[in-house]
């Protein structure tokens, strides 16, 4: 809302220092603090908005001007107006209003006087419509006139178009003109939009109405959409003679479902939709009247014909001193509080034998924002300045609760992620359905926007790892070779709903290029190492399985096993990333990519909580190396399951030191080799006991993958 | 000196030149010294006893053997001894670069987040996590913004195109319709769920239909804080907040309080803090205005009580929501928030560990 000072300044007095104009930003400051925050302040040419200005464009003596433009929160709709902010400034410096000149009807003028009907029906949408004439000499408007709208970037169109939105400006209630010879005679009927019944509005569309809309409408057809904006057939142009002055009461929640069921939102709308002073038609065609007739553009004929079947009653709110000071927490003085809302507009009348003060708080019909106790002690604390309350610190009256376990759950996933370099993204809820799709194949179960701001935005994510790794190669793409990331969030899908996942992935060497000695590539296995450590971190082991899925490479993809105590889970897959996928994500060049995806709700912190000790071993280990010659198409993890099997209890570790595959080694085998490590809790084993149970071990291999010791 | 001749002497005087034994070098010379050959001590011992009574040579040819044995021992050990503390021979360049184990970084947002989950956690403050698909219950309607309200423009919102489950899965009278604008349909399940006292804080991702820009993404990460307990106050509201931002940002910072417009809240304040780059003389970042808008503010409004079942007369609280990517372009001088979302680890790779 842009306001010119000098406009305000006919409204309300504002002090002036002595010998010095007024400080148009001392000004702009106490707004700001009251709830107006001031973007800016415009200096502005002083002569040509001064309808008294005698003076060329230098000006005379007037007062430098300005204008403010200002922020007005949706609860305001009052201080969509000159009068409006007048009434906050007037509060401000204690200063009285002037209301604008109005047009006072001749009762004995009862010419022509237009028919306004209310369908009964459409009353709730439409409880007050007024209606006048004025003959009219259309022309353009006086250049003061003109330039107060340009002031507030209203486009200055003609004297009568321009008087209505100067009184929109100024009192804050939207007004329209009709043009009477356009209209199928003396007569406005507001109704409710027939069927296919269509209008062409004042932007020169052609707009399809539905019957929920309200129209105003001749006895013929719709003229305006209530509340939004006039139809072009009955608009005032050079060759209008006489006007219908519309000033009327729209309900605000059907001007903002037709304006946005339209796609239109105009001035008049936005007021509407925030809520209009139900008490202002009459007195905004009085002030319309009267300024037609001042600038020589019009004269008045016959009454205002004013359909207001209910009037609803006053809102009244009571006001209770103490509890002020309740909510503010320092009590205001009730010698401000009364005057205050007086200056505001409200009506305190104090109740009889209160102490302390009980007020009867009648609220005017502009604040459509004020219907509770609440209300009223925001404006007492308003003008009071909230600088001026104290600042206390709220003593706890109970212990706090202990934050939920994701809190410890995902402060460890970080923790021991970063502990093995990978950092931490955090990408978009929503992504593109491509991916989606190549990830979660079940596309009824992804879930859709209705609105997405585009097609890179259009579902909400099943899987993070579309978003990971778009960042991994937003980053490769960057010179970025080493890459490592991870991601803590919500995946969505219609079966499960949201459920908290973890995401990792990373590309480039695993050991870095360095002076001493060889880089290594990443691999599958730099990927599962990093998930034992994290499942380790959670107290648990974990364990692989070859595994497919869609976006992973046959072969090198598994099933990650997380085994806590003796329950194990399926907890997600890891595998290297299918370089389509990765390209169409446009990753170029062939590094290979390894990504897993893991459900975060079945890490839980605690397994630590009763743990016991067990004893530091007190008896040396023993250890053998094994080479097999096995199938090269055996999992590691079934050689070692026979292993463990074969050995009992004395085997503490596996370790699988080597593998080769070539000369000396049968085609289709590998060569692994094993370290066992043995180890009693009560003794020193012998040699012969190792050498017994190791051949125990090598007949089993034998027996059951028919492997041969080398 | 030479070597002393008798077996007693013989032994002291070893072990005090054994004791000075630093070197290889030492070592042969005291070995030569007492078992050399020709001119050793044990030789000339062997020599004297020549001249010894016949009935005394054996004991006397025991002993000698036995201290031979003794120095032997002594002179092996201590050499083993000096082998193992030797000092390597040649040096490195230390100023070469080392071996560096890999480590990621936090990302910034959660580095804020946790800092401000930290001081609201040590006022006493519980800190809790909701769905981020909301129903229009939770978002909306209990936060006193009826269907049509004009202040849900103030909140773009992205809707589903048919209902998802609730959190969790779980049914839900009220299906889950709309991604949250705001993490504040927390705070009204824990009242819908607590009685007061309640002293939460609710930090998560949320989503607004904006054009991502500078300074806007359309997914952005916010905490929410709601204190609610028989007398609390507006006094309450300002001193909790002014030590939060003073612990947060610095203790010198000065924070003003503006009268503003939320539905949720009566009466709605935003905070400034003095600008942390000009320290409130003016500057670019606060646009000449010595301040900036740091976060939004207010008494909680009766409505959202009566919502939840709280008494209104009873009880009065405060709530607060923070941006946190905006607490990160303010503290860190990131000049786009829609860095924060690439991921960029030229970045991230910039904030502590
Ligand atoms: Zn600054």
């Amino acid at each position: 809302m842009r306001i010119l000072v000098s406009w305000l300044r006919e409204l309300v007095t504002l002090p002036v220092g002595a010998g010095s104009p007024v400080n148009i930003d001392e000004l702009a400051g106490l707004l700001t603090m009251r709830g107006f925050e001031v973007g800016a302040v415009e200096p502005w040419p002083a002569g040509p908005a001064n309808p008294t200005s005698q003076a060329g464009p230098a000006g005379g003596n007037e007062p430098p001007d300005a204008v403010l433009d200002l922020e007005i929160t949706t609860n305001r709709p009052d201080c969509l107006s000159v009068l409006g902010i007048a009434r906050e400034v007037g509060t401000v410096y204690g200063t009285d209003l002037r209301m604008p000149e109005l047009w006072s009807d001749d009762d004995d003028d009862q010419r022509d006087p237009i028919a306004v009907t209310i369908d009964d029906a459409d009353v709730d949408l439409c409880p007050r419509y007024a209606g006048a004439l004025v003959d009219v000499e259309v022309g353009p408007s006086p250049r003061w006139l003109a330039a107060r709208l340009e002031a507030a970037d209203v486009r200055p169109i003609n004297n009568v178009v321009d008087v209505t939105n100067y009184v929109m400006l100024e009192l804050g209630h939207p007004m329209h003109a009709f043009d009477l010879d356009r209209l199928a005679g003396p007569e406005i009927r507001v109704r409710r939009a027939r069927a296919g019944e269509t209008i062409r509005t004042l932007d020169g569309v052609q707009r399809q109405l539905e019957s929920e809309m309200l129209v105003i409408a001749d006895a013929e057809r719709a003229q305006a959409v209530a509340g939004v904006m006039g139809g072009a057939d009955s608009e005032v142009s050079s060759t209008t003679r006489t006007i219908v002055l519309e000033a009327a009461y729209f309900n605000p929640i059907a001007v903002r479902r037709t304006g946005k069921r339209i796609g239109l939102a105009t001035d008049a709308s936005y007021r509407f939709e925030r809520g209009a002073d139900v008490e202002a038609p009459v007195r905004a065609i009085a002030r319309a009247r009267q300024l037609l007739a001042t600038i020589g553009a019009g004269q008045p004929r016959g009454p205002v014909v004013d359909r207001y079947p209910t009037p609803p009653a006053p809102i009244v709110v009571r006001l209770r001193h103490h509890r002020i000071g309740h909510l503010l927490g320092q009590t205001i003085d009730a010698a401000f509080v009364a005057p205050t809302l007086t200056r505001l507009g409200f009506d305190p009348q104090l109740e009889p034998a209160t102490d302390p003060p009980v007020w009867r708080v009648t609220v005017p019909t502009f604040r459509v924002d004020v219907s509770r106790e609440e209300d009223l002690i925001e404006e007492v604390a308003r003008h009071h300045g909230y600088d001026t309350l104290p600042t206390t610190y709220p003593a706890p009256t109970e212990p706090a609760r202990p934050s939920g376990p994701w809190r410890a759950r995902d402060h460890l996933v970080r923790q021991l992620l970063t502990g093995c370099g990978f950092s931490e993204a955090i990408t978009y809820g929503f992504i593109e359905r491509e991916p989606a799709l190549a990830i979660h194949a079940n596309a009824e179960d992804i879930v859709t926007l209705r609105n997405p701001l585009s097609e890179k935005g259009a579902v909400l994510r099943p899987s993070l790892l579309p978003g990971l790794v778009d960042s991994l190669i937003h980053n490769r793409r960057r010179e970025r070779q080493d890459i490592r990331l991870f991601e803590v969030g919500s995946r969505f899908c219609h079966r499960d709903g949201e459920t908290p996942a973890l995401a990792l992935a990373m590309t480039g060497d695993a050991v870095a290029c360095h002076w001493s000695g060889p880089e290594r590539k990443t691999d599958l296995f730099d990927l599962t190492g990093v998930l034992v450590r994290l499942c380790e971190g959670f107290g648990g082991v974990a364990t692989f399985e070859p595994g497919t899925a869609g976006h992973l490479v046959p072969g090198r993809t598994a099933c990650v096993r997380l085994r806590v105590a003796d329950a194990t889970t399926v907890l997600g897959t890891v595998g290297q990333l299918d370089p389509g996928f990765a390209h169409a994500r446009g990753l170029t060049g062939s590094d290979a990519v390894y990504v897993a995806e893991l459900d975060l709700r079945l890490l839980t912190t605690g397994a630590f909580d009763h743990l016991r000790a067990t004893p530091v071993p007190r008896y040396p280990s023993i250890t053998r190396d094994l080479s097999i010659e096995i199938d090269d198409v055996l999992p590691a993890v079934r050689v070692r399951d026979t292993i463990r099997a074969a050995a009992g209890p004395a085997l503490v570790s596996i370790k699988e030191f080597d593998r080769y595959v070539g000369a000396g080694i049968a085609e289709g085998a590998v060569s692994l080799s094993i370290r066992l490590t043995f180890r009693a809790p009560d003794r020193t084993l012998t040699d012969t006991e190792v050498q017994s149970v190791t051949d125990d071990v090598v007949r089993a291999l034998a027996r059951n993958h028919q492997a041969k010791l080398r | 000196m030479p070597p002393p001749t008798d077996i007693d002497a013989i032994r002291t005087a070893f072990q005090a030149d054994l004791e000075e034994v630093v070197s290889d070098q030492n070592l042969q010379t005291v070995r030569d010294r007492y078992l050399g050959r020709k001119q050793g001590a044990l030789a000339a011992l062997m020599q004297s006893m020549a001249g010894a009574p016949p009935a005394d040579r054996p004991a006397l040819g025991k002993a000698a053997n036995a201290l031979k044995r003794t120095i032997e021992q002594a002179l092996a050990n201590r050499r083993k001894t000096l082998q193992a503390s030797a000092r390597p021979a040649g040096g490195v360049d230390v100023t070469l670069p080392g071996r560096e184990t890999p480590f990621g970084r936090r990302h910034p947002l959660t580095l804020i987040r946790e800092q401000v989950e930290s001081i609201f956690g040590a006022m006493g403050f519980e800190i809790l996590q909701g769905p981020q698909v909301e129903d229009d219950y939770h978002n909306f309607e209990a936060l006193n913004m009826p269907p049509d309200h004009p202040a849900r423009d103030m909140q773009d919102t992205f809707y589903l195109d048919r209902p998802m489950p609730g959190a969790g899965g779980t049914p839900s009278t009220h299906p889950a319709t709309l991604l949250r604008t705001h993490t504040s349909g927390m705070q009204i399940r824990y009242m819908e769920t607590h009685q007061p006292p309640v002293r939460i804080i609710a930090p998560g991702v949320v989503y607004r239909r904006d054009t991502p820009d500078l300074t806007h993404s359309p997914m952005f990460v916010q905490v929410e804080g709601l204190l609610v307990d028989e007398g609390i106050t507006m006094a309450d509201l300002k001193g909790t907040l002014i030590t939060f931002l003073q612990a947060f940002f610095d203790a010198d910072i000065r924070v003003m309080f503006r009268p503003s417009f939320f539905p949720y809240t009566e009466p709605s304040a935003e905070v400034f803090i003095s600008c942390v780059f000009c320290d409130g003389t003016g500057c670019p970042v606060c646009k000449k205005t010595g301040w900036l808008e740091i976060l939004g503010c207010g008494m909680v409004h009766p409505a959202v009580f009566e919502a939840v079942g709280y008494d209104p007369e009873r009880y009065t609280g405060w709530a607060f929501g923070l941006g946190i990517d905006r607490v990160a372009l303010l503290k860190h001088r990131v000049d786009d928030i829609r860095l924060f979302y690439d991921n960029d680890l030229r970045l991230l790779e910039q904030f502590p560990h």
